[in-house]
């Protein structure tokens, strides 16, 4: 009887614990996967910026507090690279994004040869980080590189010495490399914006009067807006996080003159073998750059929403 | 306003030519429209005009000045796109004020202007909208609106209704041809839709393959289409046609079928007896008749609830007859025909208008 009792009582309750079961199983997979992957080790990255963690010290790894952030508020060396992370990145993405609109109207326009131009300007995007690093620090090297005589040749240099050991120019080189390299990430994507603007608006613009700048202005920049918007969100994240050509070509020097952080969290873990420090630094970089993500992303929102 | 003189133009794209010689010359005020088949480059024609393509050969003159080499910008005339090309980004009143904003018209200007034109098109209600949130029809109203604001010299439209419902474009037709009424602009009207051209039209000009075949008003072309195309293409349903040889007997003209069944013809100056010849008459112009001279066998009737379309043969040929008459709705297995001869059109062997 009993038996009989409970019965309609417990399956009701399995019924109702499989039905609030059922999304969660469905979407497990996934957020195991997420969690796995992502996650965890965000999460221990990020419990190391609150440890000691020497790689030659057996005795480290104790949990320190703020300690690190403490050190960091006191390291010039740390500021310095802050703003030398936002010349390099403000500098590079500027002009990438300015270049690689040129080329994309340029590209834009149709010519005889066309295809073979847009093949040879995207060209550079194919070529590895270091090997554009390396490449561009021969071509300022004097001694085999052409680039500093042209330079000299026409007045930009007093001698045709290495920019990339002069202090105050030294940043100049990781940047022309990196500008000439990521040019053809802007030149596609505002290539593929362009070529989706409809060409019966620039007729009708034309007819209504405007002139080649009014129909950029007022035709070309609204629709490649939301676009710009989000390449240079991506490019400016991207580019303060890469580190590559700086450490190839200058390494940090002259005298941490190009010193960004991202070069700077690296010798922090691999030359000093501080991963400790080095992740709090990372930490204080990821939380700037989702500070500025979010002013981006707000931007296009309200952007978006004015249509 | 003003006129607009087209001579010896010619297009090609590349190797492939388009428009072989077309001369126009359209008067101030004038509403003209384009009519042909598809790809007769109507709509080259019209944008080379407007400045938007090349002029291969040849002169445009709009007030009696050349523009062959003005930028559309500064020929002073507006266009209707099939698309309506309306700038999404911009709102109703922004995309009708556009142009007077690129002139730097006063605040006021822009106002008055909009307003009068979003008054005379209705738009009122909707002046701070997007395109996007627009129906058809709207659109189409923004787009002629844009072209109203600002008086221009002269009026652009290719196939401005194409994109709307029958029953809208009725509609609208009517609006436009009010609208010009009122504005009295010059106008060119592109479409491949007759009825649009026959009651738009002050003038009608019929193109085929890059030439124009005939230019007159809609009455014109319907009461003595100058050849074998335009015959065709003006009317619906189309003209009926019987190829055959033009035989002269006395004061009295006959055209002899290919089978040897003759049919009466008119006697026209020309064409001597013997030569290949066509004659034409429309459907509406066939008499159905208990005394006809021809018999028709029924092959089909077409309802349309105005008239009925009737298809029958005749000594082997096809033959469309449209009639008012209700009864024919139910007529027998075949029916008597007359082919009045004041309404025949005679075409020679080249398909050229004869008489
Ligand atoms: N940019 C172009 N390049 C090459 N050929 C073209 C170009 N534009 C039009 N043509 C050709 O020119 C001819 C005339 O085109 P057009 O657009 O004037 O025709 P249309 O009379 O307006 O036809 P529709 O009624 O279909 O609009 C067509 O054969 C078309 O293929
Ligand atoms: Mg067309």
């Amino acid at each position: 009887m009993t038996h009989a009792a409970h019965h309609p009582a417990t399956k009701p309750f399995r019924k109702r614990f499989a039905d609030a079961a059922e999304p969660y199983l469905y979407s497990a997979p996934a957020l195991i996967l997420i969690v796995a992957v992502m996650l965890v080790p965000l999460v221990l990255g990020i419990s190391y910026a609150f440890r000691d963690i020497q790689l030659l010290n057996p005795f480290s790894g104790r949990f320190i507090g703020l300690d690190h952030f403490r050190a960091l508020g006191q390291d010039q060396a740390f500021f310095r690279a802050l703003r030398n992370t936002l010349w390099w990145t403000g500098a590079s993405v500027f002009l990438q994004f300015v270049f690689g609109l040129i080329l994309a109207l340029l590209l834009d326009k149709p010519f005889a040869g066309r295809g073979l131009a847009q093949a040879l300007c995207f060209l550079p995007w194919a070529v590895p980080s270091f090997l554009a690093g390396l490449n561009w620090a021969w071509l300022f090297n004097p001694v085999i590189g052409p680039l500093p005589h042209w330079m000299y040749a026409f007045g930009i240099l007093d001698a045709p010495n290495n920019i990339l050991s002069d202090p105050q120019l030294a940043m100049w080189g990781p940047i022309i490399a990196n500008v000439w390299w990521g040019i053809p990430f802007f030149a596609i994507t505002l290539l593929a914006a362009l070529q989706a603007i409809p060409r019966d608006l620039y007729e009708a613009a034309s007819i209504d009067g405007a002139g080649p700048v009014q129909r950029f202005i007022s035709i070309t920049l609204p629709f490649l807006a939301p676009t710009i918007a989000i390449t240079i969100l991506l490019r400016t994240v991207w580019i303060s996080n890469f580190a590559d050509l700086i450490v190839v070509m200058t390494n940090g020097g002259p005298a941490d003159r190009t010193q960004i952080v991202a070069s700077y969290i690296f010798t922090q873990a691999f030359k000093r073998l501080d991963f400790g420090y080095a992740s709090a630094i990372a930490l204080v970089l990821l939380v700037l750059l989702l500070v500025y993500s979010l002013l981006i992303v707000l931007l296009r929102q309200t952007l978006l929403n004015k249509d | 306003m003003a006129s607009i003189d087209i001579e010896g133009i010619r297009k090609s794209f590349g190797a492939f030519p388009v428009l072989h010689g077309v001369d126009l010359a359209i008067r101030d005020g004038e509403f003209v429209v384009l009519v042909g088949p598809s790809g007769c480059g109507k709509s080259t024609l019209l944008r080379m005009i407007a400045g938007l393509e090349e002029v291969t050969a040849g002169d445009i003159r709009i007030d009696g000045k050349r523009v062959n080499d003005l930028a559309p910008k500064d020929r002073d005339i507006a266009m209707v796109f099939q698309s309506y090309a309306l700038y999404p980004h911009m709102s109703v009143a922004d995309n009708m004020s556009y142009s007077l904003r690129l002139r730097r018209s006063t605040k006021e200007k822009i106002a008055s202007a909009v307003s009068g034109a979003a008054a005379k098109l209705g738009l009122d209600p909707l002046l701070e909208r997007r395109p996007r949130a627009l129906s058809g029809g709207q659109r189409q109203r923004v787009a002629m609106g844009r072209a109203i604001v600002r008086q221009p010299k002269a009026f652009l439209f290719d196939e401005p209704l194409s994109n709307l419902d029958a029953r809208l474009r009725e509609q609208m037709r009517a609006e436009i041809k009010k609208l010009h009424g009122d504005l009295r602009a010059t106008s060119i009207y592109v479409t491949h839709d007759q009825i649009e051209a026959m009651t738009l039209a002050d003038r009608i000009v019929a193109m085929h393959g890059g030439v124009v075949q005939q230019v007159g008003t809609p009455l014109d072309l319907y009461d003595r289409p100058a050849n074998l195309f335009v015959a065709g293409f003006i009317g619906s349903p189309g003209m009926n046609f019987f190829e055959g040889r033009y035989l002269v007997s006395g004061d009295h003209a006959d055209l002899k079928l290919e089978n040897d069944v003759t049919l009466p013809a008119r006697r026209v100056g020309g064409i001597e007896s013997g030569e290949p010849a066509t004659l034409g008459i429309r459907p509406e112009h066939v008499v159905i008749t208990e005394g006809g001279a021809l018999e028709g066998r029924v092959d089909l009737i077409e309802p349309t609830g105005f008239g009925i379309i009737m298809h029958v043969t005749v000594h082997d040929v096809p033959l469309k007859v449209f009639t008012l008459n209700r009864a024919m709705l139910n007529p027998g297995a075949t029916v008597r025909l007359d082919l009045p001869r004041d309404k025949l059109h005679l075409f020679d062997g080249e398909g050229r208008r004869l008489g």
